[in-house]
């Protein structure tokens, strides 16, 4: 589903991926862990389209999607929960939502789309006409998981879900996550908190100082020592 | 920054050299005046046309006008729509006080200097207090008020009252021949007076302030300057010089009227002129003057005056579009090729008689001139990839050779061990230098930082780590007085610094970097950091901060790059920059904030290495940092934030052990 | 009486200025873009209507089939031509302000300085006026505040309603984001500025329904746009109604009360003021639209 071969980005003249390669097949939830400033954010910007600056070989379906603009990766079935949520504050959350399923492909089909949402997150719903800039940041978290899914994607880019949510909101937000792989969605999951990140994946990638240090299945990254030594610093 | 012009670096040479060529300037000014004052006094014996004295006058008028704008909106980047109402303001003071109520016409430009200076210190005590004010809305708040004064004088008859005011001719020396000789002369001295102004500016103190808050202006607070005070000085010697032009506008025209002195085209005009020139630099506005009024001329004489104002529109858009800073930047960097062409473009039409007017031919030679400037695009320095190497080598080089060159330190210069063993503390911790008690900040119902108590003692090297989003930024912005706040009280050195704005708490002792590096782009690597020392703690004169500087710049390694400009540095270089430049304020705290992202291995050994020796020069240290295992091998103490409290607080390895931070940063489940 | 009269027509002919306005504070609020350019397609549209109507006997009124298309494709252009040089916020004002003098100039030349006012006998509706209580309402002002009324909340509804409208929107608060949902930045900023043409056309047309021409209007209006921009928050466009018609009604009364000179100073007085207190706008509740 999605094949990244070779990928380096920069900032600048400043290198952030080194030789960053990965796969990610349909259904499948991958994490990327590691400790901040290992480029987990870059790594999940430059394949939605936002990080432009960048080297290499990014193909969704095995077309290639490298050099195509920021607007029309998302045509190509992939959608993004940014860092730090990102919904659009002033908008209200219906208008949030609506807004997710702008791309053509996910237009014509978005009422649908829409009750969906609002069936995974019944939070959401009761609050379809509030600025979305007033939510929780759990409601956040899950408006602008709602917003990715209203572009009916093939594959979904998580980046930090847990960030800054009490532990029962991370619950809810995990559960969501695993609910929607169960629709058969990839899922391309960017996590500080490990435990759960490879609770929830089948396979995972460490990510330490702009490179893959190790991939393998979840299972065996949990039973390995790797994972800890590098995000502690040991 | 958005919304403030910034300046490229070549624009704005300020090196060793011109400080030197001060003297040679003040000479040459002197006798440029004097040539041109000659021109009039003996015209009729040089048989100088008097056509071309009149021209001249109106340049002077413009270049008074334009190096007015030049020295608020060129040197410190808030542009300025409003130039109108100095010139308004200037120009009713005279005709009202001289012209109708035969007030002395000198004592009328004291008047109108005075005015403007408390015109321009209201609107500068209001707009500059507003932390929020984006430059554009500072451009439109400046349109605005020459529509309040036009106003104001339409109404009041004691003004204007809709009729004008007529404006007679002063007495004046006999010697100095016709109204029109006196004219240029007074011109002559007041157009002097503004560059000779603008150019001492630029070369003071305050000018060197200016550039540094055209560049980047919150950086310039936390290294000590008072923004304030210096846009407020650049602001009323803006409004002092234009009152005084607008005076002596009021004798030129005669008649004064609010739509001749208000006008719109005023600020039009004096912005094209100094963008054309190039703002930032004393001399532009005269560049612009010269060109923009000798091609105005020449349109009205060849009949197409009412392509004129087309003209200067094309000219504002191009210039926006290609050259934003200038032909004086242009010219500095090829000088011959532009002086040559305009030499001997305008000597192949003027010497044949070719056009009959030889100011035509001059014309032709300036745009010819302009042309071969702008020609080119600059080409930009290769950003050097080996210079990482050459810095380490000179750090390990300067290490061993010269130790006596780190700051006085009463304990003992220990030679650096290998960089991958612990550290071991210099010294053993001091005094108490910093001390937050129940600190909490909150952003709208995001709690960065909750109940936050914690004491760092003199020379300790202090790793602030935590998961993202656990609050380290939040509390170095505070600590370094970027924030503040919400509730709670901090103390540094004895001092509450809660409520202080940054530049003073930067001069309690804190100097603080940036994540990304923000040097002052137009200024060279020794000056960046020269800036430190002449706004810092102990402020020296520019040539002592120069020779300091070079002192903190060995520390970290760069002093071969010394005359470089940040531009051509790579990220790292541009990082030790920082860590510099805030050495140089000679701070008992020093806070790093990420200082080390995106640097290869090489890199940050030579980091590390640097860090150790700014410790051991008695320098307490916190350093926020994500990567663990640069801070195993360097702090003497870890505190451990998550979610905005502080989880763990203490020796590295303890600290990293500790169940709790493991499950911080691992989850809930793993053990240790 | 006569008070409340100036307050009434002012507040109607407050509404041109919103319409006036509203094109320039959408581009600001969504773009980033100060385009000044923009008085320069209404006073290109002014005498455009003042010329059809002169020359080829059209009503005022369809000469929007004209002008309308025109300035939707003029707008467009600048707008593409910005984005494509990749102009910043202060260059845009500068840039823009160039523009703006071409333009003022072109119709100087072909239309020359003098006051330009289209005849009685080719405009019926230069005389006509509705009668209510004892107060008189001149048809052109009622017909400008009908039409900008109708053309702001068509255009508010649209902001709101639209997925077009919700781009935009987007647009403003975080384009990257944006971006990443398919929104392509340049197309809408294109079709932005092509909408806010539209409406200089339909601005122009109304003011020269009711007002002598010259090229020197378009700095004229600079002041009092502005005023209604930054009074009824960059970007919010049933703010700059609201502004538009208070603009207007204090202008009225103070030109009554005081004298028609003290108008202006008593409303950029009032806007400094209102800059320095409440910079957002005095209507905004943040945010765009």
């Amino acid at each position: 589903m999605l094949e990244i071969r070779d990928l380096d980005a920069f900032y600048g003249d400043a290198q952030a991926l080194w030789n960053v390669s990965l796969d990610v097949h349909s259904g499948e939830t991958v994490s990327i862990i590691g400790t901040n400033g290992a480029g987990k954010t870059t790594l999940v910007n430059s394949i939605a389209g936002i990080h432009r600056s960048r080297r290499g070989r990014i193909a969704i379906d095995g077309v290639d999607v490298t050099g195509v603009p920021a607007h029309r990766v998302c045509e190509h079935g992939v959608a993004i929960v940014p860092e730090g949520r990102r919904v659009f504050p002033h908008m209200s959350v219906y208008d949030n939502l609506c807004l997710g399923a702008y791309r053509a492909g996910a237009r014509p089909s978005y009422r649908d789309t829409l009750n969906e949402v609002y069936e995974l997150f019944p939070r959401l719903a009761q609050r379809r006409d509030q600025r979305a800039g007033s939510l929780s940041g759990g409601e956040q978290q899950m408006l602008a998981i709602g917003r990715a899914m209203m572009a009916r994607p093939r594959l979904l880019l998580l980046d930090e879900p847990s960030l800054g949510l009490a532990p029962v909101m991370v619950d809810a937000v995990f559960e969501a996550i695993e609910a929607i792989s169960a629709r058969d969605v990839a899922v391309l999951l960017v996590e500080q908190d490990v435990e759960r990140a490879l609770d929830i994946s089948s396979r995972a990638y460490l990510l330490a100082e702009g490179r893959v240090v190790a991939g393998d299945t979840a299972e065996a990254l949990r039973r390995s020592d790797e994972v800890r030594r590098s995000v502690l610093g040991l | 920054m958005t919304g403030r012009s910034t300046e490229s670096p070549r624009a704005m040479r300020t090196s060793a050299r011109d400080r030197a060529g001060g003297l040679r300037y003040a000479v040459a000014f002197v006798l440029a005046i004097a040539a041109l004052a000659t021109l009039s006094l003996y015209r009729e014996t040089m048989g100088f046309p008097m056509f071309y004295l009149v021209l001249l006058t109106t340049m002077l008028f413009w270049v008074t006008q334009a190096t007015s704008w030049n020295i608020l909106s060129g040197y410190s980047g808030y542009f300025s729509f409003g130039q109108a109402a100095y010139v308004g303001v200037g120009a009713y003071t005279t005709a009202v006080l001289y012209g109708r109520h035969q007030i002395n016409f000198y004592l009328t430009l004291v008047v109108s200097a005075a005015l403007c200076a408390v015109l321009a210190l209201a609107v500068g005590a209001l707009a500059f207090r507003l932390r929020s004010l984006r430059g554009e809305i500072f451009a439109l708040l400046t349109l605005a008020v020459p529509f309040i004064l036009a106003a104001l004088a339409r109404i009041r008859p004691e003004i204007d009252g809709g009729q004008g005011v007529v404006v007679p001719i002063p007495p004046f020396p006999a010697e100095l021949g016709r109204f029109q000789d006196f004219l240029y002369l007074i011109n002559l001295l007041v157009a002097g007076a503004a560059v000779a102004v603008a150019f001492g500016m630029q070369q003071s103190r305050a000018g060197w302030a200016l550039a540094a808050i055209r560049d980047a202006e919150d950086v310039a607070e936390g290294l000590g300057v008072a923004t304030f005070r210096y846009k407020l000085q650049a602001l009323v010697t803006s409004g002092v010089i234009g009152g005084v032009g607008g005076s002596v506008f009021a004798l030129q025209i005669g008649f004064v009227a609010v739509e001749s002195v208000f006008n719109l085209t005023i600020p039009l005009f004096v912005i094209v002129m100094s963008v054309l020139g190039g703002r930032s630099h004393w001399f532009g506005p005269v560049i612009g003057v010269a060109f923009i009024v000798l091609l105005q001329d020449r349109l009205t004489a060849s009949g197409l005056g009412d392509w004129q104002l087309i003209a200067l529109g094309v000219v504002l858009a191009g210039l926006v579009i290609i050259a934003p800073d200038g032909l004086y930047a242009r010219l500095r960097a090829r000088p011959v090729p532009v002086l040559a062409t305009f030499a001997l473009v305008t000597a192949a039409l003027w010497i044949p008689d070719l056009p009959a007017e030889p100011l035509d031919a001059i014309l032709a030679g300036m745009l010819a001139a302009t042309a071969v400037a702008l020609w080119r695009p600059r080409r930009r320095g290769a950003v050097p990839q080996t210079r990482a190497a050459e810095t380490s080598a000179a750090v390990t080089d300067a290490d061993a050779g010269t130790p006596a060159v780190t700051a006085a330190d009463a304990s003992a210069v220990a030679r650096p061990s290998d960089a991958a063993k612990p550290a071991t503390p210099a010294t053993e911790p001091g005094e108490v230098l910093v001390e937050c008690r129940g600190v909490a900040r909150y952003f709208g119902g995001v709690r960065a930082l909750e109940d936050v108590t914690l004491t760092i003692r003199e020379g300790e090297l202090v790793g602030l780590v935590g998961p993202n989003g656990s609050g380290k930024t939040t509390l170095v912005g505070l600590l370094s007085g970027n924030l503040r706040p919400t509730r709670g009280s901090i103390r540094v050195a004895g001092h509450e610094i809660t409520g202080l704005p940054p530049h003073r708490v930067a001069h309690v002792g804190v100097a603080r970097t940036y994540q990304i590096p923000r040097p002052f782009a137009s200024m060279t690597v020794r000056d960046n950091v020269a800036m430190a020392i002449m706004f810092g703690r102990s402020p020296e004169p520019l040539a002592a901060a120069r020779r300091d500087a070079q002192r903190h710049l060995e520390v970290v390694g760069l002093d071969a790059l010394a005359d470089v400009y940040p531009s051509a540095l790579n990220l790292h270089q541009r990082q030790l920059l920082e860590m510099a430049r805030a050495l140089a304020t000679d701070p008992k705290l020093l806070l790093l904030d990420e200082a080390l992202a995106g640097l290869n291995p090489a890199e940050i050994d030579n980091a590390v290495e640097v860090l150790r020796r700014i410790h051991r020069s008695g320098v307490t240290i916190v350093i926020v940092e994500h990567l663990l295992r640069v801070v195993n091998q360097l702090a003497t103490r870890i505190i451990v934030l998550d979610r905005g409290t502080c989880l763990a607080d203490g020796d590295p390895r303890a600290v990293m052990s500790d169940p709790a931070v493991i499950q911080a940063y691992l989850g809930k489940r793993a053990h240790a | 009486m006569i008070t409340l009269q100036a307050a009434l027509a002012g507040a109607l002919i407050g509404g041109l200025y919103a319409l006036m306005a509203a094109g320039v504070s959408v581009t600001w609020g969504v773009l980033r873009i100060i385009n000044l350019a923009h008085f320069g397609m209404i006073l290109l549209s002014a005498y455009l209507t003042f010329q059809l109507v002169t020359s080829w006997g059209m009503d005022p009124i369809l000469t929007l089939v004209v002008t309308v298309p025109g300035m939707f494709v003029l707008g467009g252009a600048i707008q593409w031509a910005y984005d494509r040089l990749g102009i910043s916020e202060l260059n845009s004002l500068l840039l823009s302000f160039g523009l703006l003098i071409l333009m003022v100039q072109a119709v100087s030349i072909v239309w020359s300085a003098d006051f330009q006012r289209m005849h009685e006998s080719a405009n019926p509706y230069a005389t006509g006026s509705v009668t209510v209580g004892g107060l008189v309402f001149p048809i052109t002002t009622l017909l400008a505040f009908g039409f900008a009324v109708s053309l702001i909340a068509g255009a508010h509804v649209a902001l709101q309603r639209t997925f077009l409208g919700r781009a935009l929107r987007a647009c403003a608060e975080d384009p990257a984001v944006a971006a990443a949902f398919g929104i392509d930045h340049r197309r809408i900023g294109t079709l932005l500025g092509a909408a806010a043409g539209a409406t200089a056309a339909v601005a122009g047309m109304l003011f020269a329904l009711a007002n002598a021409l010259t090229p020197a209007s378009a700095f004229e209006w600079f002041g009092t746009v502005f005023a209604v921009v930054i009074l009824g928050g960059i970007g919010h466009l049933v703010g700059t109604l609201a502004a538009g018609v208070l603009v207007g009604m204090v202008s009225g009364v103070v030109s009554v009360v005081l004298s028609p000179a003290a108008a202006p100073f008593v409303l950029f007085s009032a806007i400094v003021l209102a800059l320095l207190l409440r910079p957002q706008g005095l209507f905004a509740t943040r945010g765009a639209a």
